[in-house]
């Protein structure tokens, strides 16, 4: 299992636009990918729109992405680029 | 299932509002509404449990586990609530037609921000039976297999 913390930048947090530009870039690297907020048990399904604007992640909140099997390093790597990104 | 239009106004389609990630169905399919002056009671759009509210944009996600998501003009999120009430509480049920949140699309519009809202079903592949022209809060717009 993959893992990676990492602080969403955008000073809105994970509102609309942020949060639908990362779900496009989780389902183009076509691996499952889950996000959680650190600290908190579990992770929600990173493609889906709905649990990631559930999760309500703020600006500075550190979240968690995990993904498993090949490629799983490469995708978290790219899309906790995304997160830590102030312009996205 | 049916959902309804949120406020009064008159049907955009979604390609045709002022920001990319929900023209281009990023967020999701659905319809835009582009609010009356006088629209300043925002209602939901369907039954179900009001998941999330902030004071510009909510989700209501009905008990088949479907979400749809009202988000009150383009870039308001930077508004951080200023000429937005919040009327119901997050978590709480509500019907289709109850109220959820009070604003004022004239002073969106005044700041120079657009007062379009987007109604998207989230994680949907498809929507079907758009609406077109003026609608009036309640009346359907777009249906969601």
């Amino acid at each position: 299992m993959a893992e990676r913390l990492v602080a969403v930048a955008n000073a809105d947090g994970l509102h609309a636009r942020p949060a639908a530009l990362f779900v496009k870039a989780v389902t183009e690297a076509g691996i499952a990918v889950t996000i959680g907020k650190a600290g908190a048990a579990g992770g929600a399904d990173a493609r889906s729109i709905l649990a990631v604007l559930a999760l309500d992640v703020r600006h500075g909140d550190q979240v968690v992405l995990r993904a498993d099997g090949d490629g799983a390093d490469d995708a978290l790597d790219r899309l906790a680029a995304l997160l830590a990104d102030a312009n996205v | 299932m049916t959902v309804n239009a949120p406020l009064s106004g008159t049907v955009v389609a979604l390609a045709d509002v002022p920001d990319p990630v929900f023209a281009g169905a990023l967020v999701g399919p659905g319809v835009a509404i582009e609010p009356d002056a006088g629209a300043t009671l925002v209602c939901a759009p369907i039954a179900g449990t009001l998941v999330k509210v902030k004071p510009h944009a909510f989700v209501v996600l009905d008990d088949s586990g479907r979400g749809v998501l009202v988000h009150l003009g383009i870039d308001t999120v930077k508004r951080n609530g200023a000429g937005f009430q919040v009327l119901a509480t997050e978590g709480s049920q509500v019907a289709a037609g109850d109220k959820v949140i009070s604003w004022d699309p004239v002073a969106i519009r005044d700041a120079g921000l657009s007062a379009v809202c987007p109604v998207v079903a989230l994680d949907a592949t498809a929507i079907s039976d758009p609406a077109s022209g003026t609608v009036a809060s309640g009346d359907a717009i777009f249906s969601w297999a």
